[in-house]
């Protein structure tokens, strides 16, 4: 009687090993990095790194950090940093919105050129963003936004395309 | 036959067994996993390609507290996973999984439910609205929750706030709102079909199909149908089975970034059975009968939602609601006509106003059946116009924030009332938050207040007949709320996080039945009646507003993780009253029968299992302590779920509720001996093609 509890937890142990939603998040923030073309100004200089900044609250922990250890794109070393503020934006090459940043408008249009923005929620896109990501029963999904990753300049593949959930090209008004 | 064993060699043939199955045990921790799912380390995630990633499951979403963990107000949020797990088949079941939130089920097709006490069969003191549509009627001043229904399946969430509203307006909101939301049409793309029955629900279809561009218009249309059993009855007379049919469709239009549009419908129609109080002025005087209640009805609804530069935003929304109610001993035909606008305004970084008005037109025809229950005049038009301001200050950054807030109403028979609030939020440390709250609410009186004439037969004196009837009391006043609340929440550790808030309500002209009069002989009844019936003796009563007092309570709700595939909820709800009665003589439902009807304790354990990848297991244990009011005792029962995935497609479940006992009464409300709810179990077979 008891065996069979401690029976069955050992086999829930190992058949029901399930990644969190933030750790494959991570993994394709860094496939992101391979299926998007950034523009050759998007760095400083040729050896700058590539930088993926996390803006606001930190929702991956060690995730990010894991994932990246020890990646690069195109010879140039991954790296995970953390901004509070969004104009400091500029000088990543890929921004994730935490969740606290409340005027995501107003930050992404501060982003600028050559920066790929990456969020959470139905509501990303639709505010300016280029990747938002959303959880369609309990699997990991993204939407597009084309018409945000061409205006920052970026070029995205027809594999990332054609993953996504879907892809929109939704123009920001312009709006003094 | 065998002979026994010596005790001896039974132990040798135990330890045997015992070391058998322990090496059995270490057999499973030693052996590799077979081939499931794949390593999910990050090295692991890493060289998938995007198509894996896309495919893999992650643990339950994780917990959004970060919403009502800035929220000031009391609120729980019950997600559609939430709903779809525990096996619920009506929105007032799913309901039992919040705190502070009391349901009793009186018969097959009626729920009393109230939030921190005050439960009744109409929720008098809750606001309740599905998609921002008000789904209460004036006549009684509450909902009718068995015409209050979509498909489970698309609702995206009900938000359950404990206390008076926040930036929910209205009236009524008072002891609480419960804010049904479904999915956008663009999350319920695809073909969705379920079938099931059971013991207790007999049959049951669900489908529907969603199309349209995700860029653009996205659409869907549903329907259901449900037959439905009775309940138990020690008499055998099983008048409460149930039966219905509802469909509709939704459809949102992105339009540009900026202008987004949605459009919805339903339309339902059902048979209750039920049994109801008679009582006319000619023989037979009073009775019950027992009959079936022709319920249906429709609605729609449009939404449109503007985003103005700065992080600013305005929302418009207007519906029409249709009900049509033909019950045994009343009918009523209700039109509702309603539009509202509100805006949300960032004055500066530190302060943002949210502010918006409304307008409801609600118009109702009374058909009389008996003359034992009458409204005059028969047709009524009520209006409400409503407003409210809100505003939002950060005083310190990410960690005092206050909230200052009013309602303003005015309906046509309260003159203006005003609702104001105040809130409070502190949030030390990312990871606890603090709030305090003071509100004063109103409800506004109903129909059933101000216009009812409800008689009852009590015998004969001296050859002439006596009645006693409840006048209309066209001085009503509203109901008070003066509520102070304080809550505290806590991520104590990344898979432990605690939910605690408590009140202090003082009330204010609650509701009560007064005896008026002395026996007096009445040769012409006060509302018009086709035939005048024989001289009577009456006795006079009336609803008044002679019960005040104090409620308080505190509900805590921790929910924990022990492991990645098993999440384990819980809720604890405290409530204590203390009414009293403003000199007069009271009538049956005076403080003992609100007390007596509310609970004092609840209790709700939710434990969810993924077992494999294609197997879940949910089970639900809850307590409710006596109602004796209405001849409940405390009672403990279950629920449970099992589900498999056959594969992404196809899903089958098989769940039971209300398992412990055969059968248990949660709420005497019907005429005659209390109906008990039968434990039910039920299959059902799931069809979706995303």
């Amino acid at each position: 009687m008891v065996c069979a509890l401690c029976a069955a937890w050992g086999w829930l142990q190992a058949l029901a090993e399930q990644p969190s939603e933030y750790d494959v998040k991570a993994a394709f923030l860094l496939n992101f990095t391979r299926f998007v073309e950034w523009p050759a100004d998007a760095f400083a200089a040729p050896a700058s790194p590539f930088a993926i900044c996390v803006l606001g609250k930190d929702p991956f922990g060690r995730a990010l950090d894991d994932i990246l250890e020890g990646e690069s794109v195109n010879g140039r070393k991954l790296e995970a940093r953390r901004i509070s503020e969004a104009p400091a934006a500029r000088a990543c090459q890929m921004v994730f919105f935490g969740t606290t940043e409340k005027d995501i408008l107003r930050a992404v249009r501060s982003s600028g050129h050559g920066v790929l923005t990456v969020g959470e929620g139905e509501d990303f896109i639709r505010a300016g963003g280029a990747i938002g990501f959303i959880l369609d029963n309990r699997r990991v999904r993204f939407d597009i936004n084309q018409a945000a990753a061409e205006d920052a300049g970026l070029k995205l593949s027809s594999k990332l395309l054609n993953v996504a959930r879907s892809v929109h090209k939704i123009e920001m008004d312009q709006q003094p | 036959m065998p002979l026994p064993r010596a005790p001896h060699r039974r132990n040798v043939l135990l330890r045997r067994h015992v070391l058998a199955w322990v090496l059995a045990c270490t057999g499973i921790f030693a052996r590799e996993p077979q081939a499931g799912p794949p390593q999910t380390t990050p090295s692991a995630l890493k060289r998938m390609s995007l198509e894996q990633l896309s495919e893999i499951q992650v643990t339950s979403p994780s917990k959004e507290p970060v919403p009502a963990f800035s929220s000031p107000v009391a609120i729980y949020v019950i997600t559609g996973e939430d709903i779809r797990r525990s096996g619920a088949t009506s929105i007032p079941d799913a309901l039992r999984l919040a705190p502070g939130v009391e349901v009793a089920r009186i018969d097959g097709s009626k729920w009393s439910v109230g939030i921190r006490g005050f439960g009744t069969r109409l929720s008098r003191s809750v606001l309740v609205l599905i998609d921002g549509r008000t789904v209460y009627t004036p006549l009684f001043a509450g909902t009718y929750w068995e015409v209050q229904d979509t498909l489970l399946e698309d609702i995206d969430r009900i938000e359950v706030i404990r206390g008076p509203g926040g930036a929910i307006w209205g009236p009524n909101a008072v002891n609480g709102v419960i804010n049904i939301i479904t999915r956008s049409s663009r999350d319920t793309q695809g073909g969705y079909a379920s079938a099931g029955g059971g013991n207790v629900e007999q049959g049951f279809a669900n489908v529907r199909y969603g199309g349209g561009n995700p860029d653009g218009l996205t659409w869907r249309v549903y329907a259901k149908g449900f037959t439905r059993g009775p309940e138990f009855h020690s008499d055998r007379d099983n008048f409460d089975d149930w039966r219905g049919a509802q469909g509709g469709f939704r459809m949102d239009w992105t339009k540009s970034a900026r202008d987004s549009f949605t459009l919805q419908g339903d339309l339902y129609e059902q048979e209750d059975g039920e049994r109801v109080n008679v009582s006319s002025y000619v023989p037979a005087f009073t009775g019950t009968a027992d009959g079936d209640a022709d319920l249906s009805g429709g609605n729609i609804l449009f939404k449109w939602k503007r985003t103005l530069s700065g992080g600013n935003d305005f929302q418009l929304q207007a519906y029409y609601d249709r009900t049509n109610r033909y019950e045994p001993n009343l009918g009523e035909r209700r039109n509702t006509f309603d539009i509202d606008f509100l805006e949300r305004t960032r004055l500066s970084a530190n302060q943002q106003l949210l502010w918006g008005f409304g307008a409801r037109s609600s118009d109702g025809h009374f058909l009389e059946a008996i003359s034992g229950l009458v409204f005059y005049p028969a047709h009524r038009d009520d209006y409400l116009l409503s407003g409210f301001l809100e505003d939002d200050i950060s005083v310190v950054p990410n960690k005092l924030s206050l909230n200052l807030g009013g309602k303003f109403l005015r309906t046509n028979y309260t003159g203006f009332a005003a609702q104001p609030s105040a809130r409070l939020l502190l949030t030390p440390t990312e990871n606890q938050s603090i709030w305090v709250s003071f509100t004063h609410a109103v409800r506004t009186p109903s129909d059933a207040e101000e216009d009812f004439y409800l008689s009852s037969y009590l015998g004969t004196a001296n050859g002439i007949e006596e009645f006693a009837r409840f006048n209309a009391n066209k001085h009503f006043a509203p109901e008070l709320l003066n509520g102070y609340e304080a809550g505290y929440r806590r991520l104590v550790t990344k898979s432990l996080y605690l939910d605690f808030a408590a009140f202090y309500n003082h009330h204010h002209d609650l509701f009560s039945q007064d005896l008026t009069g002395g026996p007096s002989l009445e040769t012409t009844l006060p509302f018009p009646e086709a035939n005048q019936p024989p001289p009577h003796v009456i006795l006079t009563a009336q609803f008044q507003n002679d019960l005040y007092g104090v409620t308080t309570g505190a509900e805590i709700a921790p929910e924990w993780r022990p492991a990645s595939f098993w999440r384990l909820r819980g809720s604890y709800s405290f409530l204590h009253m203390d009414l009293k009665q403003a000199p007069s003589i009271a009538l049956g439902a005076g403080p003992g029968m609100v007390d007596g009807s509310s609970p004092s304790h609840e209790v709700v354990i939710d434990s969810s299992w993924d077992l494999a990848k294609h197997l879940q297991l949910d089970l639900t244990y809850r307590y409710v302590s006596a109602l004796p009011a209405v001849l409940a005792p405390a009672y403990s029962t279950g629920d449970a779920r099992v589900s498999w995935r056959f594969n992404s497609s196809i899903e089958f479940a098989v769940a039971g509720q209300n398992l412990f006992q055969p059968y248990h009464v949660e709420y005497a409300g019907d005429p005659g001996l209390p109906v008990a709810i039968r434990r039910s179990v039920f299959a059902t077979l799931i069809w979706r093609t995303k």
